[in-house]
């Protein structure tokens, strides 16, 4: 190839990925920024004040908008009245949510860092590594086991009526709500924890040892500093993803627990897209204050210079005798707590597809999902379009996120100027909120808009192929930016000096050696895609465009259906299915190369 | 006689550190040249630069004649060997060698397998072919990256530190094979190394660098015995190095009051300050060389002393200052001791 145009062939990928996100992500995002503070043409900050400035969305802290100079005499009043509870409104509910779920979260997340860092047993690799699974689980599907299990008729309750308690009713509360938000972000938790305990170095602790400090001093001076940089980490990501947490919400809380997410979603179904673009641009400025605190958070990370020989682990079981360690015991009754909190959804779901109400077995549920006929009590998605619909947009996002990714991840090890560039664009999508996505989509792309003088219009199908790929890519640049970086750069170097052009080096260096994460990269976007639900729910125009999550959706919302979650569950489980199987691309070939 | 290498007013800055200063360098056609400094020096980056790896920010660079400091790295037809050997790992030896054959048309008439074959019969890694480079020790793997280098014919060998991550027996075996080589095929090359003894082994000129400059360029011998800065005496060899004042003849210096020879050919004006450097070798210990009048006789005491198998390094203390001596005596020397060295010992900086 000629050397002058070899050397655009990649300025010339990430201009084209640049224009793709700016036309798919930041035109979309920007337009339901604007709508907040802009009326016809024209700037305004009506739209914001109607929202912060009404007690529904901001409780007590409405008047700091309505009647600013009240304000202390307002809290004057509050105190003389002895402290009454106060109301803030949906935005106070959604973070009071938000932080209850992240206690939750670490709470349950420690003990499993404590475990998996500190203990052998086998399967110890295994569970280290299920933990990347609720990234790939459609949350949708999670909150359909978390009915299945937590239900009226779910198996907890069976399992309580076995020991002559209960039946507790759990749906609808926000107790169910924060155990779905922890099941989610538990792992996160445990993961993040646990890489930051597993890379303290052995001769650290030691050495405190050597000069006098006890165990207990020791993990406290060396090694809780290091922890705690990643439970910070851990925490804040946390409170974010729960705070615009939208589909477990909708389907285990409803209206009546209504977030932020879940009110927008609401504002748009009844039509209010100004509403709901002010909601929108409220939460994302939030969530983007809240992910700069998670890139300080992420900068503030010690970086231990040198090798690093980690901790000794202790045997989980050494002997009968050491069952009687507390540890060991507190170990064993978080086992169970795992395995109700974690196990019995994704268990529920699975059984209670193949189960009528009355407990016989049954594969009429997967029937239903080959029918290409809308049951009359099942909503109006047709399950087999909604299967079909999935795996296409799945092909269509990865076919969009996999060189968008690459490429990005291509800029991100050139330089340290790409490296930041990289990292804002992958961490943009983070902070925008699917839902505010796919309205913002609607407003521009869907609904037609112009740019540089054309009219551009695209389709339900073409905008969720583009919303998934644009929440898949930054998955696929996670993972193959780390393989690029640990190619040699002398081995592109020789490849070069031998006679291969920059894009033969691609091609025959480059690419070979970090397919592994390519693989794994869009094992992830292909699984993300499959479980998108907040952005589709609202581009999915009529019954045509629904995919899986859409349709599972539709099926628990329909109360007629009363307590039979068959085919939800059978489609549920048909996810499941999908996502195990990315999951299992991503640890067996993704993880290959990280040994 | 053409040049293999022409470099001419090169400067390179990597985030405002100037990695290469204004350096121009000729190197003939078939030289085996050896640049050599400590680490930073800028070695590697007139190697890269003369590959085409590394931005110049000025200057030019020609491979045989040509001007090639616009071309990318594949169209300068330079071969390349890396310290870690960098072969591809996802390649046998066979497809390690055989990469550069596709992009270049070679002189041989043998097929790409047989010229493969061939190169690897020369590197003495033929019954290795189909392994997987991660099978090879590292010795081997420098040697199919030697091949993989040579394989198209290049018209320059570029050899990064190659023989550094290997162990000392290894390393002094495989330079004498990579000169030999060399010398058979008459390609010109370039080798770079931190090691001052392996570039006075191999090379026909030695150029020694320094914060991105050229010290000096010369031929081993004259590097060693005559260096011409401080710098280079001090890394080229343990060279003592005394500040001293000529004398009113002009024949003699003077050392913190001890009267030094000059030689001759120097011609000195007297009062001027002066820079010597005497070789360790060029010294004796009490009586164990011949005693001349007009010699420089020094009375130190030994420090330490370092057994090097065929001699012994003796660290003397001289008027609070260390002067280094090397030995052949069958014992070391201990205490007080006499230390002399000539006029012809003694080279100006």
């Amino acid at each position: 190839m000629d050397h002058r145009v070899d050397r655009f062939v990649l300025p010339a990928g990430a201009v084209a990925t640049l224009a793709t996100l700016l036309v798919v992500f930041y035109l979309p995002v920007g337009s339901v920024l604007a709508s907040a503070i802009t009326a016809g043409s024209r700037l305004t900050v009506d739209p914001l004040l109607t929202v912060l400035g009404d007690p529904f969305y901001t409780g007590a802290a409405h008047s700091l908008f309505v009647d600013p100079l009240g304000v202390s005499g307002g809290i004057g009043r509050w105190l003389g009245a002895g402290l009454p509870p106060v109301g803030f409104g949906l935005f106070g509910f959604t973070a009071y949510q938000a932080l209850l779920s992240t206690v939750a979260s670490v709470v349950v997340g420690l003990p499993g860092a404590y475990l998996l860092a500190r203990f052998e047993f086998p399967g110890r690799r295994f569970l280290r590594s299920v933990t990347i699974l609720p990234f790939v689980m459609p949350s949708i599907m999670v909150a359909v086991g978390f009915l299945a299990m937590f239900g009226r008729t779910g198996l907890f309750n069976d399992l309580l009526g076995l020991v002559g308690l209960g039946p507790v009713e759990l749906t609808f509360t926000l107790e169910i709500v924060i155990m779905a938000h922890a099941f989610y972000n538990a792992p996160l938790v445990t993961r993040l924890v646990t890489a930051a305990w597993e890379s303290v170095d052995g001769r650290r602790v030691e050495t405190a040892r050597t000069l006098g400090a006890s165990p207990l001093r020791a993990f406290r001076d060396v090694i809780v500093p290091q922890l705690l940089p990643a439970l910070g980490t851990a925490a804040v990501l946390t409170f974010v993803f729960t705070f615009m947490s939208f589909p477990i919400v909708l389907a285990l809380g409803g209206l009546q627990l209504a977030t932020v997410e879940v009110w927008l979603f609401d504002r748009v179904q009844n039509l209010d897209i100004t509403e709901a673009a002010t909601l929108g641009a409220i939460e994302t400025a939030l969530s983007l204050g809240l992910i700069y605190l998670y890139l300080r958070f992420e900068a503030m990370k010690l970086q231990s210079g040198g090798e690093s020989r980690g901790l000794a682990r202790e045997r989980l079981v050494d002997g009968w005798r050491s069952l009687a360690d507390p540890r060991r015991l507190g170990l064993l009754a978080y086992g169970a707590v795992v395995l109700v909190l974690f196990v019995g959804p994704l268990a529920s779901l699975v059984i209670e597809s193949v189960t009528t109400p009355g407990g016989q077995f049954t594969t009429e549920y997967y029937g239903f999902l080959l029918s290409q006929q809308s049951g009359s009590a099942t909503g109006t998605v047709r399950p087999a379009q909604a299967v079909s619909n999935s795996l296409l947009f799945g092909v269509g996002a990865l076919a969009l996120a996999l060189p968008m990714g690459l490429v990005v991840s291509l800029v991100a090890t050139r330089e340290r100027r790409g490296s930041r560039l990289a990292e804002a664009l992958l961490t943009a999508p983070l902070a925008v909120s699917g839902i505010v996505l796919g309205l913002g989509m609607l407003q521009t792309l869907v609904f037609g808009t112009e740019i540089l003088g054309h009219r551009l219009t695209v389709t339900g199908p073409v905008a969720i192929v583009a919303a998934h790929a644009v929440a898949g890519y930054p998955f696929v640049t996670r993972n193959v930016t780390p393989a690029l970086g640990a190619i040699d750069d002398r081995l592109v170097d020789a490849a070069r000096s031998l006679g291969a052009s920059r894009a033969r080096t691609l091609i025959d260096v480059q690419l070979p050696l970090i397919g592994a994460a390519l693989v794994a990269g869009a094992a992830f976007a292909f699984a993300i895609s499959i479980g998108e639900f907040d952005s589709t729910v609202l581009l999915a125009e009529g019954v045509d465009s629904a995919t899986m999550p859409v349709a599972l959706e539709r099926y628990t919302g329909n109360r007629s259906l009363g307590p039979n979650l068959g085919p939800a569950t059978a489609m549920g489980t048909l996810l499941l299915a999908v996502t195990t199987v990315s999951f299992v691309v991503i640890d067996r070939v993704g993880g290959r190369w990280e040994q | 006689m053409t040049l293999g290498v022409a470099i001419t007013d090169c400067s390179v800055a990597y985030d405002s550190v100037t990695a290469l200063d204004d350096v121009s360098l000729s190197i003939e056609d078939g030289e085996f040249f050896t640049l050599v400094g400590p680490s930073g020096c800028g070695k590697t980056t007139t190697l890269r630069a003369i590959a085409g790896l590394a931005d110049l920010d000025r200057g030019t660079v020609a491979i045989g004649g040509r001007d090639v400091t616009d071309d990318p790295p594949e169209s300068r037809n330079a071969g390349i060997v890396f310290q870690n050997y960098a072969l591809f790992p996802h390649m046998s030896v066979r497809e390690n060698v055989a990469y550069g054959l596709q992009f270049r048309e070679t002189e041989s008439d043998l097929d790409d397998d047989a010229r493969v074959t061939e190169l690897l019969e020369l590197v003495e890694v033929a019954d290795l072919a189909d392994r997987d480079p991660d099978q090879l020790s590292g010795g081997q793997q420098q040697r199919v990256a030697l091949a993989r280098a040579l394989a198209p014919e290049p018209d320059v060998l570029l050899l990064d530190e190659p023989l550094s991550a290997l162990d000392a027996q290894l390393r002094q075996r495989l330079r004498v094979q990579i000169r030999s080589i060399q010398e058979d095929l008459g390609i010109t090359t370039v080798y770079v190394t931190h090691d001052q003894a392996e570039a006075l082994a191999i090379s026909d000129r030695v150029a020694v660098m320094r914060d991105g400059r050229l010290e000096q360029v010369d031929t081993p011998e004259t590097v060693y015995r005559e260096p011409a800065t401080r710098f280079v005496a001090e890394f080229v060899g343990d060279n003592n190095v005394f500040d001293a004042v000529v004398g009113p003849a002009g024949s003699r210096a003077t050392v913190d009051g001890v009267s030094v020879p000059l030689p001759p050919e120097y011609g000195l004006d007297s009062g001027e300050p002066v820079t010597l450097s005497v070789r360790p070798e060029s010294i004796t210990v009490d009586g164990s060389g011949p005693e001349t009048n007009d010699g420089a006789t020094l009375a130190a005491t030994v420090d330490t002393v370092e057994f090097l198998g065929d001699a012994y390094r003796v660290h003397c203390d001289w008027q609070g200052r260390t002067v280094v001596v090397r030995t052949g005596a069958s014992e070391p020397p201990e205490g007080d001791v006499t230390l002399r060295f000539g006029a012809d010992d003694v080279s100006l900086l």
